[in-house]
């Protein structure tokens, strides 16, 4: 995607880098359909053949959708995002994405309140003093409901494991 | 009446403490979720979803089409409240309610959209109370073709009825078709699309998608336009409410014309959204006095408000009769009914009566439920919204996340959830539609099978889909409206360019 300068990123390079993206992927999808067979047997038609046709309509949506971007939005200097909101959107997804690697590796209840006292101290600007009992305390809810109420257990890491909960 | 008997069963069924208890909880968390931006009711379904797996079917669907019902009215209360429509479906309502709210009016605003929401959605259950048996005993002569032809006439609605491009629709059904045949395939036991990831041997889950597409992608969008709440302080008089009631009898034209707009948008596709859309339109169009409109008009409120709730509630009818949902939270209740081991379809109704008519009754229940509890409960909503969101958003992001796990214990659907969310983000940004993806995800397999089926019956060939008349008119109807698109735009075209050789024309004949 090209970046229009302090602007942000052009509507138009977002789109045909989507419409590259879903055809790259109805490409896939009739690829891995023929690897299974998408054809015709004396039992009737092969696990690929439903898929193979999804594909193909994929490719076909994906390149009408490319040259109606060119019909649609080039030149007309629309923004897709502006650099500075761009900012702020990913200060929220990177944490998300640490969010989920730190869970994988500690578990969901350790991983909430990590991320949520994290949050709250670096973009809430709280103190720590109200951010880390509130990350706890919204752990602490989810077990109460997840593994008490609803009998439905979360990912647990390392740490429940030394304190002995399953 | 026989199914008036049915239905009384059905009461015979759900009337417990215990019902009664879920569907407070129900209603208590989908006003949640519909207040809150970011959870709307298709993923505060799906998040409840895994919760319900080892309970009962009948207390299940209880819960779950409740949350349904308390997230309508939650979406509303923001509207009016805050400005900020708390789900797609109740955009129409901020046109008047706010304004309405703003000069000092609020108890009436919210008053009158609960009021005729409820009605509207009591009407909805009434049609199906009516019409469901009906519905099943003639989808009863169905087999696979026929089948294949309503699933081919469900898309093709959204393909021509969309407000989006038609090829955006296209690519979003078909990328759900595609995902959903991931993993093993139910009739020759082959693995497809897995390309050697051990992971995706499980299928992609519809529900990840909906946590990702629905929450994590409006996360994302609300994070963007760095939502401010500037909200009404708002006290639920009782004297106000009962002013309103009074009022109420007066827009009964507009609640009459908006329920059978919503419930015409509810049975297809089309959905809540076009539903209130329309509904606003249609009011302000015919109304002797356009004046008020978008100024605080009390019809602005009402008929947005009934057409959403009755499309609401109409969308379970051809979930429950047909196996066709007609909206995106209908598909992930009939995910639901699939995974609670119930097959949706006419068949439901002669093998589970008490699943079905218990359901049934508990929407009359649930609604009338809801319009108490939403009532009372406004002060409450509207104090959570002031919680920053630096607050709020990590929070949703942390119940998206557990939900997303305890769909299979997985940990790589924690990942698939944020890749899903950065898709919907950039689709929604796009306009590309979301609802015919988390549709054909939920469909896909069972449109396989039919189409498999059809094949196998007719050995290859495609005129097994002309080959009677019911099936005949389903699929024409259907081509009918995958072409209406094109003549349009086709009729547009030639418009336009009538017009503007009329313009230059007279152009040309000026300077003359």
């Amino acid at each position: 995607m090209s970046e229009n300068g302090a602007n942000g990123v052009s509507r138009f390079a977002v789109e045909l880098g989507v419409a590259a993206l879903t055809g790259a992927f109805g490409a896939a999808v009739c690829y891995g359909s023929l690897d299974v067979g998408a054809g015709w047997t004396e039992f009737g038609p092969e696990a690929g053949y439903f898929p193979f046709y999804v594909g193909l309509l994929i490719l076909l949506g994906s390149v009408a959708n490319g040259i109606h971007a060119f019909f649609k939005h080039r030149g007309t200097g629309e923004i897709f995002i502006e650099g500075q909101r761009a900012k702020v959107v990913a200060s929220f997804l990177l944490p998300l994405i640490a969010f989920a690697g730190v869970s994988a590796w500690l578990g969901l209840y350790l991983g909430t309140a990590l991320y949520i006292a994290g949050t709250m101290l670096f973009q809430g600007r709280y103190k720590w003093w109200i951010a880390l009992p509130s990350g706890v305390a919204v752990s602490l809810f989810f077990f109460v409901v997840f593994e008490i109420g609803f009998k439905v257990p979360l990912l647990k890491g390392p740490v429940e494991a030394w304190f002995g909960i399953y | 009446m026989e199914n008036i008997g049915l239905l009384i069963d059905g009461f015979g069924h759900i009337l417990s403490w215990n019902h009664i208890l879920l569907m407070m909880v129900g209603v208590t968390l989908g006003i949640l979720v519909g207040v809150l931006p970011g959870l709307g009711a298709p993923n505060g379904v799906s998040l409840l979803l895994p919760l319900t797996f080892s309970m009962d079917p009948i207390s299940a669907i209880i819960l779950l089409s409740c949350m349904y019902w308390g997230a309508l009215f939650g979406g509303s209360t923001t509207s009016i409240l805050f400005n900020i429509p708390g789900e797609p479906s109740s955009v129409a309502t901020t046109f008047d309610g706010y304004p309405m709210a703003k000069a000092g009016q609020a108890s009436r605003a919210l008053t009158l959209a609960f009021v005729s929401a409820g009605i509207g959605a009591l009407a909805g259950v009434v049609m199906i109370t009516l019409l469901s048996g009906w519905v099943a005993n003639f989808a009863l002569r169905f087999s696979s073709p026929e089948y294949f032809a309503v699933y081919f006439l469900a898309f093709a609605s959204f393909i021509s009825m969309g407000a989006q491009s038609p090829f955006k629709t296209l690519v979003s059904m078909m990328l759900g078709f595609a995902l959903a045949s991931v993993g093993m395939d139910t009739i020759s036991g082959d693995l497809r699309l897995t390309f050697d990831i051990p992971t995706l041997i499980k299928g992609v889950s519809f529900l990840i998608a909906v946590m990702g597409l629905f929450g994590i992608g409006e996360l994302l969008l609300t994070t963007e336009e760095g939502l401010r709440f500037e909200g009404i302080k708002a006290r639920v008089k009782l004297v106000e409410i009962g002013r309103t009631l009074v009022e109420i009898p007066r827009y009964w034209f507009t609640i009459l014309r908006s329920t059978i707009i919503g419930i015409w948008m509810g049975i297809t596709p089309a959905g809540p959204t076009a539903a209130s859309f329309m509904s606003y339109g249609v009011a302000r169009r015919s109304a002797r006095d356009k004046s008020k409109f978008g100024k605080g008009d009390p019809r602005g409120v009402v008929a947005p408000e009934t057409a959403d709730h009755s499309a609401g509630t109409s969308a379970l009818l051809p979930m429950l009769a047909l196996g066709v949902p007609g909206s995106a939270t209908a598909a992930v209740m009939m995910g639901g009914l699939m995974i609670w081991g119930l097959t949706p379809g006419p068949m439901l109704f002669t093998e589970r009566p008490d699943f079905v008519w218990g359901l049934i009754a508990s929407m009359y229940l649930g609604n009338v439920v809801a319009v108490f509890l939403v009532i009372a409960t406004v002060p409450l909503y509207a104090s959570i919204l002031r919680v920053p969101f630096a607050i709020i958003g990590p929070v949703i992001v942390a119940v998206i996340f557990s939900g997303a796990y305890q769909v299979a214990n997985s940990v790589s659907d924690i990942f698939l959830v944020i890749g899903f969310g950065v898709l919907g983000y950039v689709f929604k940004k796009l306009e590309y539609p979301l609802a015919p993806l988390v549709l054909a995800m939920v469909l896909g397999d069972k449109a396989e099978d039919a189409f498999r089926q059809s094949m196998l019956l007719s050995g290859g060939s495609l005129n097994i889909f002309w080959s009677n008349p019911l099936v005949s008119s389903l699929m024409a109807l259907g081509v009918a409206l995958l072409l209406s698109p094109l003549v349009f735009g086709l009729i547009c075209l030639a418009r336009k360019r009538k017009a503007d050789a009329e313009a230059s024309h007279s152009d040309g004949s000026a300077a003359a």
